[in-house]
Formats: C-alpha cells, sequence, structure tokens
C-alpha cells in the first residue's frame, strides 16, 4: 500500500498519436521499458511471439496496430506519467475522443521516411479540437530515406504547427548514431544492449554550425513566449532554464511544437523526450477541464484541480479482469478514497469505492486512494463506458449524453453451442464499453443484429469474439441502416371496429401528419371537446410509434414525422387503450402512403489523400460511387479531397482506391447525415423488400 | 417566393443585360476593387445565381480554408433566403451544394498548367460538368500574358467561362484615365469583361469598363449594400 503524497504539479497524463506503423507501440514498449517497468523489450510483430507490452489483447498483437485504449502508470525521473494508448482509426471515433478528453498532452508520433501522413492529420486535428499540447517525436530516423528535416517542414505546411527542432539526428538511415541536445548544447549517444546508458559528448565537429543555427532559431521561436527570455537573448545572457521555462509556455500554450528525432527501434532519443514530456507538457492543473451540470441545463462549469474539492471523475474505459470488471477514471476534482461514496450521474446509482488499483498494462497496484489529475481503475462498479462519478452532492457529467446512431449492421450467427453462449457475454461485454455499437434480434428473422459505425468497427468485435471469448461466428453481409421519411402533409381519418361476441373494439382517430426537420417524431395533441376521451391520448401517441417501428416502403424506421390528432371519437364500452392504438396504427397507414413517404441513407464523409497524379482516379472513383465531391486542396504534389458519399456505395471502397493509386492514397470517414436515395435505387430497394416479403410469407 | 421567380428577378440579371447578356464560354472577367470592398460577395452571388439554376460551379481559391469559402456560400444564400422568402430551403441547399465543387491550391505560385490539369481531372474524370469557374483571390501581380493566353485557351477548349476577383493595392491612382486599374492594363485585351468597385457614400458603386469589345467606362444601375453584402438594382 501507498501511502506516500504524489505533488500534483509532477504529474503527466499523456497519449501517444500517430498513424498506423510510425512505430507507436514500440515507442510505448521504450517509454515503459527506460521507466524500469518491464525488463525486456520485445517487438511488436518479434520472433518470440511475445508481442509489446501495451497491446494486452491478441489481436492488436496479430494485426501489430493498437485497437483499444489501455492506460499504464510509470515513473521518469521522479515524475507520474499515465500513459494512455489512443487508437487512431476513425471507425473508433467515440474511443479515440473518450482517450483524448483524459489527457493532458501528446506525442504525436510521424515516420522520417513517410512524413505526415493522412492519419496524422486525422489524429492532429482531433488533438487540436480536445486542445491538447503536443510534442513531435520523427521516428523511425534509422531507415533509408528519413529525412526529418522534410517531415518538420510538413508538420508547419500540412498541420498548420509551429514546429521547432529540440534534437538533431547525429547521422540518418543506418548511420543514425545518437542525437544532439539542443537545449544542453551536446552530443547524446545511447549505448547498452538497449540503449539504456547515456553517453554525453561534444557536439561532433561537422554538426556545430547546424547545431547553433538550429539552437538560435529554437531561442527565436522560444523568446515569443517570455518577455524574460527575449530581453535576456537580446543582452546575450540567457540561461537554459530560461529557455525550457519559454518553450514550455509555449508548447502548453498551443503555440509552439518541440520536435524530437530518434528510433525506438534502434533505442535512440528516447529518454531525451521523456525529459520533454515532464519539461513541457502540462500537469493536470494547467489543463482547463469542464463538466456539464446536469441541474443547470448542461451548463458547463470549470473543474478544479484541488484534492480538497469534492470529487468528480470520469469512467472513459472499461476492461474485463480475472477479478471482474475494472474501470478506468480520470479524476478531475477532489480524490477518490476507499470506503467513498459515489454517484454515477447516467444511471443515478450511488456506490462505494471498493478496490482501487493503478494499472500498468498487465499488472496492477494496489492503492488507498487516487490522487487528483491522476488515473486509476476501480473494480465491481457496475456502469458503463463514458460515465461520470461524482460527491453525491453534485450532479455533473464530463460528456454531452449525446451519442451518434449506428450507421451500419450485420447479422451474425453462432456456429455451435458453445460459441452461443459465449456470444452473450461478449455482446453484453462489447455494448457496455462502446455505446455506438449495438446489438438486437430481429423479431422476423430471429437472427442477431449488431449495428455500428462502419465496416472495420463491426469487423473488430467479430475477431474480439473470436479470441476473447471462443465464439465463432457466421456473418452476413453488411447492411446499411436505411430510414424512411415522409415529403409532404396528409390527412387520416380511421376507424377502428371489432365486433366479436364479447366485448367489442372500438376507436376513431382523425388528424395528419407532416414532415419534421430536425426531430425523428412529435405528437401534438389538438383535440377539442373531448372527442378522444383524454386517457385514450396517450394510446394514440403509443399506436403511432409502434408504426413509426416499419415504414411500409423497405421495413425500415420512420423518422422526421410530426403526427397531430384533431378528431375522434369513441364508443361508451367498445374503447379501451388497445383499441386507440390500432386505431393510431390504422390512421398512420392510411396517410402514410398519401404523404410521399421516400427511403433515406446513411452518407459519409469522405476525405482522400494522396499524390496529385492521382487526382483523376479519386475524382473518378468517387464520382462512380454517387459521391458529390465538394473541395480539393492540393498542396504540392499532394492532394486532399473531400466528398460526401452514400455508405452502401463504401463497401471495398479501401482495396478499390489502393489498387487505383498503387497504394499510395489513404481514405478516412465519418457519418455525416441522412439523404434521400434517388429515384432508380429506391425502386430497386423496394423490389427487394416485396420479393424477401414474399419469401418469407411463403416460408 | 419560387427558385424560378427568384431567378428570373435576380440583379445578376441586371448585371448580365448590362454586359450583353453575359460573359460567353471562352471568355473570362475580372471585378477589381481595394480590399475589403466585397468581391468575394459578388463572386459568391454569381455562383450562387447560376447554381440555383441548376448548372454546375467551380470555385477556385488560394490559401484559405474551404470551410471558410462554404461558409460564404451559406452566409450569403441564408440571407437571400430571408430576404426573398424562398421555398423548399432544404432541397435548394442540397442543389447547391451537389452543383458546387471547390478547389483549393494552397501551395504558392500554382503554375497555369497545375491548375488546369486540375479543373480538367475534376470536369473529366469527376464527371463534373461545369459552365462557370470562379477564381478567387488570384495575386494578379503574377498575371502575365502568356499566363492569360493559356486560360483562354483552356476555357475555349471546355467550353467554360471564368470570373476573377483581382485585388488592387497601393497608392492613388490605382486606375489609369480610361479607368483601367493599372495593375491589370497589361492584360486588358484578354479581358472580356472589366468591373471595378468603388465605395460611394453609404454603398458600393459598380462601374463597366470593359464590355467585351467595347472600352467605354460607364456606371452600373447597380450597387453593393455594405451591410448585408448584397448586390441590390439602383
Amino acid at each position: 500500500m501507498e501511502t506516500m503524497s504524489i505533488d500534483i504539479h509532477t504529474m503527466r497524463n499523456i497519449g501517444i498519436s500517430a498513424h498506423i506503423d510510425s512505430g507507436k507501440t514500440t515507442l510505448s514498449e521504450r517509454i515503459l521499458f527506460y521507466c524500469r517497468k518491464i525488463h525486456a523489450i520485445h517487438e511488436v510483430r518479434g520472433k518470440d511471439g511475445a508481442g509489446a507490452y501495451m497491446d494486452s489483447m491478441d489481436l492488436e498483437r496479430e494485426r501489430g496496430i493498437t485497437i483499444q485504449s489501455a492506460a499504464t502508470n510509470v515513473t521518469w525521473k521522479g515524475h507520474p506519467i499515465n500513459l494512455i494508448d489512443t487508437p487512431g482509426h476513425v471507425d473508433f471515433t467515440i474511443e479515440v475522443e473518450r482517450s483524448l478528453r483524459v489527457l493532458d498532452g501528446a506525442i504525436l508520433v510521424l515516420c522520417a521516411v513517410a512524413g505526415v501522413q493522412s492519419q496524422s492529420i486525422t489524429v492532429d486535428r482531433q488533438l487540436k479540437r480536445y486542445h491538447v499540447p503536443r510534442l513531435a517525436f520523427i521516428n523511425k530516423c534509422d531507415r533509408t530515406g528519413a529525412n526529418p528535416f522534410k517531415v518538420k517542414a510538413q508538420l508547419q505546411e500540412k498541420l498548420g504547427l509551429n514546429p521547432v527542432f529540440v534534437a538533431l539526428p547525429i547521422g540518418l538511415e543506418d548511420k543514425l548514431e545518437g542525437v544532439v541536445d539542443l537545449v544542453q548544447m551536446r552530443a547524446v549517444y545511447f549505448d547498452g544492449p538497449s540503449g539504456e546508458d547515456l553517453r554525453y559528448a561534444e557536439i561532433p565537429a561537422h554538426l556545430q554550425a547546424d547545431a547553433e543555427r538550429y539552437r538560435e532559431e529554437l531561442v527565436e521561436a522560444a523568446a515569443m513566449f517570455s518577455d524574460d527570455l527575449a530581453e535576456a537573448y537580446l543582452e546575450g545572457e540567457y540561461t537554459n532554464e530560461m529557455l525550457v521555462a519559454a518553450i514550455r509556455k509555449g508548447c502548453i500554450a498551443e503555440k509552439l511544437v518541440p520536435v524530437f528525432v530518434g528510433s525506438a527501434y534502434k533505442n535512440k532519443g528516447v529518454q531525451l523526450l521523456l525529459d520533454g514530456v515532464t519539461s513541457y507538457l502540462p500537469d493536470p492543473t494547467e489543463v482547463h477541464n469542464f463538466a456539464l451540470n446536469l441541474d443547470d441545463e448542461e451548463k458547463e462549469v470549470e473543474l478544479v484541480p484541488d484534492p480538497a474539492a469534492k470529487p468528480v471523475a470520469l469512467g472513459f474505459k472499461l476492461e474485463d479482469g480475472q477479478y471482474g470488471q475494472i474501470t478506468y477514471v480520470r479524476i478531475y476534482q477532489g480524490e477518490l478514497k476507499k470506503g467513498d461514496e459515489l454517484l454515477n450521474t447516467r444511471s443515478r446509482k450511488r456506490f462505494k469505492v471498493g478496490r482501487l488499483v493503478r494499472m500498468h498494462s498487465d499488472s496492477m497496484e494496489d492503492i488507498s486512494e487516487g490522487y487528483c489529475g491522476d488515473i486509476v481503475a476501480l473494480f465491481g462498479v457496475e456502469c458503463a463506458s463514458g460515465d461520470t462519478f461524482c460527491h453525491p452532492d453534485l450532479n455533473y457529467a464530463m460528456t454531452s449524453m449525446f451519442i451518434p446512431e449506428p450507421v451500419i449492421s450485420l447479422a451474425i450467427e453462432p456456429k455451435d453451442k458453445k460459441s452461443s453462449d459465449q456470444m452473450g457475454k461478449a455482446l453484453n461485454r462489447f455494448t457496455k464499453e462502446d455505446p455506438t455499437f449495438q446489438t438486437y434480434v430481429d423479431q422476423e428473422s430471429n437472427q442477431t443484429i449488431i449495428k455500428g459505425m462502419g465496416e472495420l468497427h463491426l469487423e473488430v468485435y467479430i475477431e474480439r469474439m473470436r479470441r476473447e471469448y471462443k465464439c465463432e461466428v457466421e456473418v452476413g453481409r453488411p447492411q446499411v441502416a436505411y430510414r424512411e421519411a415522409i415529403t409532404q402533409r396528409a390527412d387520416f381519418n380511421y376507424t377502428h371496429k371489432k365486433q366479436t361476441g364479447g366485448s367489442g373494439q372500438y376507436g376513431r382517430v382523425a388528424g395528419y401528419m407532416e414532415p419534421l426537420e430536425t426531430e425523428n417524431y412529435e405528437f401534438v395533441d389538438m383535440v377539442k371537446g373531448g372527442a378522444i376521451p383524454v386517457e385514450y391520448i396517450p394510446s394514440c401517441d403509443k399506436g403511432f410509434r409502434a408504426a413509426l417501428q416499419k415504414g411500409s416502403l423497405i421495413g425500415f424506421p420512420i423518422v422526421n414525422v410530426r403526427c397531430v390528432v384533431n378528431d375522434g371519437q369513441s364508443h361508451p364500452v367498445d374503447s379501451s387503450d388497445i383499441a386507440f392504438q390500432l386505431a393510431a396504427i390504422g390512421a398512420f397507414r392510411e396517410a402514410y402512403d398519401k404523404a410521399k413517404p421516400a427511403i433515406l441513407e446513411p452518407i459519409m464523409k469522405v476525405s482522400v489523400e494522396g499524390p496529385n497524379e492521382f487526382q483523376g482516379n479519386i475524382f473518378a472513383s468517387l464520382n462512380q460511387r454517387r459521391g458529390v465531391i465538394t473541395s480539393s486542396t492540393e498542396d504540392g504534389t499532394f492532394c486532399r479531397v473531400e466528398a460526401e458519399v452514400p455508405l452502401a456505395e463504401m463497401f471495398g471502397y479501401s482495396t478499390v482506391i489502393r489498387s487505383l493509386t498503387q497504394g499510395k492514397a489513404e481514405f478516412t470517414m465519418e457519418f455525416e447525415k441522412y439523404g434521400k436515395v434517388p429515384t432508380s435505387i429506391s425502386d430497386q430497394l423496394k423490389k427487394e423488400y416485396q420479393e424477401k416479403r414474399k419469401k418469407d410469407a411463403q416460408r | 417566393m419560387l427558385k424560378e421567380e427568384f431567378i428570373s428577378k435576380s440583379p445578376v440579371r441586371a448585371l448580365e443585360n448590362s454586359i450583353k447578356g453575359g460573359l460567353g464560354q471562352g471568355n473570362f472577367g475580372v471585378i477589381a476593387s481595394r480590399k475589403g470592398i466585397g468581391k468575394t460577395s459578388v463572386l459568391v452571388q454569381i455562383a450562387l445565381d447560376k447554381l440555383m439554376q441548376g448548372q454546375k460551379v467551380i470555385h477556385v481559391s488560394f490559401n484559405a480554408h474551404t470551410s471558410y469559402i462554404i461558409s460564404w456560400y451559406e452566409n450569403i444564400f441564408d440571407e437571400i433566403a430571408r430576404r426573398r422568402n424562398l421555398e423548399d430551403l432544404g432541397d435548394l441547399r442540397d442543389q447547391l451544394v451537389r452543383n458546387r465543387v471547390i478547389m483549393n491550391f494552397t501551395q504558392e505560385g500554382v503554375s497555369v498548367d497545375q491548375i488546369t490539369r486540375s479543373l480538367k481531372a475534376m470536369i473529366v474524370e469527376g464527371g463534373f460538368d461545369a459552365k462557370t469557374v470562379i477564381v478567387d483571390g488570384f495575386d494578379f501581380s503574377r498575371g502575365t500574358i502568356e499566363r492569360f493566353q493559356k486560360v483562354r485557351a483552356f476555357l475555349s477548349e471546355m467550353g467554360l467561362e471564368a470570373w476573377y476577383s483581382c485585388t488592387l493595392s497601393g497608392e492613388e491612382p490605382l486606375c489609369d484615365k480610361n479607368n483601367v486599374p493599372i495593375l491589370l492594363r497589361e492584360l486588358l485585351p484578354l479581358i472580356s469583361v472589366l468591373i471595378v468597385m468603388e465605395p460611394a457614400r453609404d454603398y458600393i458603386h459598380f462601374k463597366v469598363v470593359k464590355d467585351h469589345d467595347v472600352l467605354n467606362p460607364r456606371d452600373l444601375n447597380l450597387k453593393l449594400d455594405t451591410k448585408s453584402l448584397l448586390i441590390a438594382e439602383n
């Protein structure tokens, strides 16, 4: 048990953001090693099969990419650092954004050969959105074609950052020997079998002029953020401490990005980067965090990083461990102590803090309290990912309750009995972890359907079922989540009447339906003089809601409709709740066809990036997919094309774009809006639906 | 108001009527003024007029974020829609977005060949059969005769017409005695229509300096409202 208190100003919560394959996992693992937490270095796709430390999931190990975020605590020169691994792909938006929420600073890893790639742009945009200050690490300087100077220029040109070297490589490609530290103005070599022994030396003569030039550039850039340094610099009498303080100020204000260089794989430059994390990235008190006060119309309140304040924490990740559910939390305000009572503001449930631990990727350490600003894990708390835990006096939420609707679905079927048992467990876990992943059983086909934000999103969960739950499933064709909507107003006046021996059923519902712009459904009661008795008004609402579940065009839910009831009739004996529900359903169906319903489809915002020479191919590929190109931006030899494309046309696009551009272009996509399906395709969909219904009826 | 009525009453009709019905394929026009007078707004209104008619428009810009250009279109469209009480706004907006593409060239000193190559790729491979190109923010101090000869050849080949904005800067006088901006004097034979915008007391005033083959400065019966930035007839 730990009793010593930690100074919050020494603490760092950082993430590593990168394009796939720029060496993020290798770097994470080297950081853990140098912080003396692990004792052997495994390669990401190593021969020993042990894999790197951060990737606790087999699937990630196999793909060599990191999908889930894991929080790991390490200590570097007296600074506790929580390392949060952030997933990079946009298909995992919720997860990425949740990780970014809990970071105070980030390392943007770039490949010295490939430079700023499409995903570097995506992750940088995300960092900007969450105002995360960052350091850049130009990795893989040992590779053939490495050019950190070009990459630094790209940071400025493509990401609009203000990058400045704080280190220079000594040699490049296979001649990479070490780095020049531009703050201390000395050469650093990394000796020992794993580069753990630092040797300082004079800057090599052939690099002296370059080092001085870049040092000057560094001081001039930093002086913009410190009058002290600016003055002292002009007088020629400044200190390295002044320089470090000025760089830190610029970095935290997101106006300066210190650039480190090296090769994680070759054990070069990582320790300098770690020094940079503690010197330049903010501690938890230097970052403004806000919560929404649920008692005051979700008004923003700033949280105070004060251990004495009432605690507020965000559960940003769930994991299934040997001992039950583990919830990773970031403490924004106050402290969490064993035995404290907390309120989950989403579920409104109170609970007592039981076991409290600090996590390393595969091991854990019991603690009695979690400090303000820290990241810790709770055991056995019933919650979902993204929940906020507060002192019971507070009613705050760290994130808005808005969750995007899934746009794609798949039918899955367990291959055997054992898989069938496991599937339920797996789905239960995943839906708790990720609110954009949903599941239900289709009443008609009796199939289990999973829904999510993209093809890859669902593929990853299917893989995880196989690996973590030994659950094998047959997978159906991906299905786009269509919607139906009316395009004009239509009246209804429907009488539901049934006489069968005993008590009959009677209800008449009259009024109209009309398109609604922003909301999915609205019910308006304009009945006068009790034409429909008050107690049956909710029955009408219920009936309409039931009718909305399935449109008559292709059987998908109906959205954007307002139903207004203004007249009706009841019977003293035969009217009932169910009679009015059925009358409302009948009324809805009667008016629906008259209201010219249309099919809507999810439209994705697609961004394709690649060399200019393939611009024509990119345009053509989007054009063929019913895409609307909204813009293209050219920057020298590189272009980025933005388009709106129906999701239904995007299946398999990654393969197509790769073959069209010799693998040199990449794309990202996210849900944008629902749009009307063109007539020819709408007719086809309706035909398919009719045929399916006929088949189902014959069965 | 319906779309058709809006198009027939658009002040862009008056503008076109006063320049022999419009620019014409293969030609380009220039709207020149000092910075901050409203050139972009005028270009966007010309583009919106084409878009409402269902024609496709390519908007070329330099060194600007696309979101910035998109918001120009949205703001002006919203202002027009509000004033004219336009119907079917959702469908109209869809039509505008479908028919407009923004092409941004952020590299300094991008060559005319690269721009025309990209435009051609958009029109041919992208299947975007535009009739009008709007070019906002081109630096005419780089506008050589050779460059604009190439531009004209390209416009003719593709059956396009183009509207440019030209920012005038420096000390007075900016124009010669014929009202031709000194910056554009050399290019004048290649320019089909040249309009200069000047601030008057409480609005912006338009002057046609060149109208196809006629080089005879005259005032247009149009003004630009300095608050709404909309073109209106006098």
